[in-house]
């Protein structure tokens, strides 16, 4: 029972970051209909951000200078993510989707071994920018660090849920990502909506970076991407551009993930999140919380 | 009008049989070619393979694969296994370089094609339901569980591979591989059933609306590149000698991918062309090799961005001005 | 009269709340030339998916020379025999005229794969063949002239056209046309009803032609059905459905009794 208890706050502080980046690609592919591979990698950036904000930051090891460096890393990825956007991305609007996808490839691969020839190949360990200790419940212990990861993560999905649905933006965001079209009839900018869109997404996968390089405690310049690959299958389990479904997906995909990590199966760990993506793409393509489209004839 | 009857000469059987003679006349002649020539003539003839073979994937059919190092690497283990496990049974006493040893390499290479193509044939079926950027997850995600399951399989050797693969992989090999692959996927597109890779790519509706059975050309497509996945991947485990399961990840396959779109999806000639480039390119880019894979990201994006059709795209389209 | 060549019982399609066809009956005997019409949005195109197996009904069975579709899929459909046109234009964008036109003779001449890696004889004459009968189609529709050409580059008029030889080649007995009129000029509508007689004439094909040019309708077709909000609410020749109080309400509107056509 204690082991279970632990494996579930284990699996979901997992699951929170992947729900982090599940959310960035959810939210993309919502407005742009293509998965942004280089998505992973922006959260490896948000790591190295975090990595060289931390030393800089007063308050270093508090609550206060741990935020201070995940809003560091949040702005700095929300920046790249525009960046990557307006150069590799908006001159194809309009283009086959393949060309979208193997452009996105190439960004993907460009801050891969950007990464690896400006930060070097070599893992490097991250600083605990937030306070560490165990809080003993009983025979359970967790990490601070597990429950701050959840309790971060939590919140952003909450406050992403609230701009989504509360503000201006956010209704511009859903009308866009129902119907581009339309959108742009009612006077909707699509261009400034899509910009805010991998601003946010990016942000997001900036925090999930620093929060995954906290808990490990390494950043390297390839981290990106197997949690990448598996927040896309979080997004896909959870029903691709439905924001609860990638949360609901990345927690699964935790889960799931640390149950088999614990068992005698640990080394097929990797192949699991692939055997899910398969097995839902050909079964249930439209996720746990998607809806089906089909195309007119 | 001048009609230009394509299909009244066997041409291309001929150019096959003329591509075979110059393997044969070559690897006659390879002790006198400077080994580290061989060697990049090696690398090229096994990258051409991976590239033509994924073209017609890709480039003819339109289904944009990610896995092609995974059929690779089942066509490398297959081969290796052939000829570390079996060869010594089979023909104990052979003469190196001698008939015995050719027969139980073709068999090998066979192997690997067969087996890769079965493998093919298993990532092919998902492929009827799925297109574009799902589609090229799902063989990503093939890749990798081929890997996953490689590192773990202890009788294969898991996570540190094979060693002491016999160095069969000569260029008589590679040649004749390359140029079997490059007359096959030639032929078939060109003929009146290979249209209907094209027809299946450009619009799945349209080509079953003229009898073409779009799953059928997908699963074709796959498990006719995917056999000369395996065969490259047999001739590479020979020729290097050892190989891991870590050698065929992802970033194989981009590789893969980025000859194809740098010769151009569909072009089989720009295809060749890009394969000897980039395997050139780091043979002459040696002293800046740390730049290359972001060479390759750079020249990934510009080209999609510049040229999307490829660097070696030179037909003009030949459109009809509208009356 | 013999049994239909296609016939539609009690066929329904619903699309999540939308009833897009509502049990309709059709039945059209071997080699008439049907109209079906109806205003926009009235299933026309659906039943056109319902009959080739893009769409599988909700319920009812579609049968052809009296065999039941249910199950088959699209391609097996056409080589049942039905071959039809698309109302968007869906011409291949990477082949040529004459490929699109050889492509489509692939059920009944093509070699197999792997004939056309060993190139006997016998491969080479089938694939000349191929060729020839594709040349003679595009020679019949005066398309030879862009042989070469890429097929969407063709100007608008021609690629309708070409997406009809690119039916015939795969040697329907019934040919579905979904607007083959859209977007011609009054000049080319009268071609087209001359192409569409001469079709059904020489290639001994039954048609089934969803049109809104009344005077393409009225013109070429021998019976006509009419479909509103997915339900067939007359079916006759086209004095009568001219006629039909039903149909004006619906869709003729009150001009049209009097002999004056729009569209
Ligand atoms: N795939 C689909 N999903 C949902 N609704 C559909 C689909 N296809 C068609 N419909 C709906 O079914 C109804 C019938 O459409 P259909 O295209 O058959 O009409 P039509 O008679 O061909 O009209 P038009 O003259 O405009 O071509 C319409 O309301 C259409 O919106
Ligand atoms: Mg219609």
């Amino acid at each position: 029972m204690t082991e279970l208890l632990q494996q579930l706050v284990n699996g979901l502080s997992l699951g929170a970051v992947y729900a982090l980046i599940a959310l960035g690609y959810t939210m993309i592919y919502g407005v742009l209909r293509f998965i942004n591979f280089a998505h992973a990698d922006v959260f490896m950036v948000g790591g190295f951000i975090g990595l060289y904000l931390a030393p800089h930051v007063p308050g270093g090891g508090t609550v206060l200078g741990g935020m201070l460096v995940l809003f560091g890393a949040m702005i700095g990825c929300a920046l790249l993510g525009m960046g990557i956007e307006r150069l590799a991305y908006r001159p194809l609007r309009g283009a086959p989707t393949l060309n979208v996808l193997i452009t996105a490839i190439g960004v993907s691969l460009f801050l891969q071994a950007g990464g690896q020839l400006v930060f070097g190949a070599a893992p490097r360990s991250f600083p605990a920018v937030f306070p560490t200790g165990a809080i003993t419940l009983g025979p359970l212990e967790f990490s601070t660090n597990q429950l701050l990861v959840i309790g971060v993560a939590g919140a952003l999905v909450v406050a992403l849920q609230l701009l989504v649905y509360r503000t201006r933006m956010g209704s511009a965001l859903r009308a866009v990502s129902q119907n581009p079209k339309a959108a742009r009839l009612m006077g909707i900018n699509n261009d400034v909506v899509i910009r805010w869109t991998f601003a946010l997404g990016s942000a997001l996968a900036g925090a999930g970076g620093v929060l995954y390089a906290v808990n490990y405690p390494s950043v390297d310049p390839l981290m990106g991407v197997m949690p990448g690959l598996k927040a896309f299958v979080a997004a896909i389990v959870g029903g691709i551009g439905s924001i609860p479904g990638a949360a609901l997906g990345g927690l699964l995909l935790g889960l799931i993930e640390t149950v088999v990590a614990g068992s005698p199966y640990s080394t097929y760990k990797d192949a699991i999140a692939f055997a899910l993506l398969i097995v839902f793409l050909l079964f249930r393509p439209a996720g746990i919380l998607g809806r089906a489209r089909v195309e007119k004839v | 009008m001048i009609k230009k009857n394509e299909t009244a000469v066997p041409k291309p059987l001929l150019g096959l049989l003329l591509a075979l003679g110059a393997a044969a006349g070559l690897s006659a002649f390879s002790d006198r070619i400077d080994p580290y020539h061989l060697d990049v003539l090696i690398g090229v003839g096994i990258n051409i393979i991976l590239a033509v073979s994924l073209n017609l994937i890709g480039g003819h059919t339109g289904q944009f694969s990610l896995g092609h190092a995974g059929f690779m690497a089942v066509g490398a283990y297959a081969a290796a296994a052939v000829t570390l496990f079996l060869g010594p049974r089979l023909i104990p006493d052979a003469a190196p370089g001698g008939f015995q040893e050719n027969a139980l390499f073709l068999g090998a290479l066979l192997s690997a094609g067969l087996a890769a193509a079965l493998a093919g044939l298993l990532v092919g079926i998902p492929s009827l339901r799925l297109r574009g950027d799902y589609l090229a997850l799902v063989t990503l995600g093939f890749g990798e569980i081929i890997r996953v399951l490689l590192q773990n399989f202890e009788p294969l050797g898991g996570a540190l591979g094979l060693n002491g693969i016999p160095p069969y992989t000569t260029v008589f090999w590679v040649v004749a591989s390359a140029a079997l692959a490059i007359y096959v996927v030639g032929c078939l597109v060109r003929s009146t059933y290979g249209l209907g890779f094209k027809a299946v790519r450009d619009d799945e509706i349209a080509a079953s609306a003229v009898g073409l059975d779009p799953a059928r050309y997908k699963v074709v497509a796959f498990v006719i590149g995917a056999f000369f996945a395996g065969i490259a991947g047999g001739l590479f485990g020979h020729f290097k000698m050892t190989i891991t399961p870590s050698g065929f990840d992802f970033t194989r396959s981009i590789e893969i991918v980025v000859m194809v779109i740098l010769g151009g999806l569909g072009n089989t000639f720009g295809v060749i062309l890009a394969a000897i480039l980039l395997t050139l390119l780091p043979e002459v880019l040696r002293p800046v090799a740390e730049y290359r894979l972001v060479l390759y990201a750079v020249l990934l994006v510009a080209l999609m961005l510049l040229r999307p059709r490829g660097l070696f795209n030179f037909r003009l389209g030949r459109r009809v001005s509208s009356s | 009269m013999s049994a239909p060549l296609l016939q539609l019982d009690q066929v329904t399609l619903r699309f999540g709340g939308l009833t897009a066809v509502d049990a309709v009956d059709l039945a059209i005997p071997e080699g008439e030339l049907m109209g079906l019409i109806g205003p926009n949005g009235a299933g026309k195109t659906t039943v056109f998916n319902l009959i080739t197996g893009v769409y599988a009904p909700s319920s009812g069975a579609v049968s052809f020379a009296g065999r039941p579709l249910a199950g088959l899929r699209s391609h097996e459909i056409v080589a049942a025999g039905v071959a039809r046109t698309f109302q968007n234009i869906r011409l291949f964008g990477s082949l040529s005229v004459l490929d699109t036109v050889r492509v489509a003779c692939n059920r009944h001449r093509a070699a197999s794969p792997l004939q056309s890696l060993i190139r006997l004889r016998a491969f080479r004459e089938s694939e000349a063949a191929v060729t020839r009968r594709a040349e003679e189609l595009l020679e019949l529709f005066n398309l030879l002239r862009f042989r070469d050409a890429e097929a969407r580059s063709l100007p608008y008029g021609e690629q309708r056209r070409l997406e009809i030889v690119r039916a015939l080649a795969t040697r329907p007995r019934l040919l579905l046309l979904d607007e083959p009129a859209a977007g011609l000029n009054p000049a080319e509508k009268l071609e087209l009803v001359a192409l569409i007689q001469r079709v059904h004439r020489e290639f001994s094909v039954t048609i089934l032609l969803v049109e809104h040019s009344m005077r393409v309708v009225m013109g070429v077709c021998q019976r006509i059905a009419v479909l509103d909000h997915g339900k067939k609410i007359a079916e006759g020749s086209p004095e009568a459905i001219r006629q039909d109080p039903a149909v004006i309400e619906a869709y003729l509107g009150p001009d049209h009794a009097t002999g004056l056509f729009h569209h």
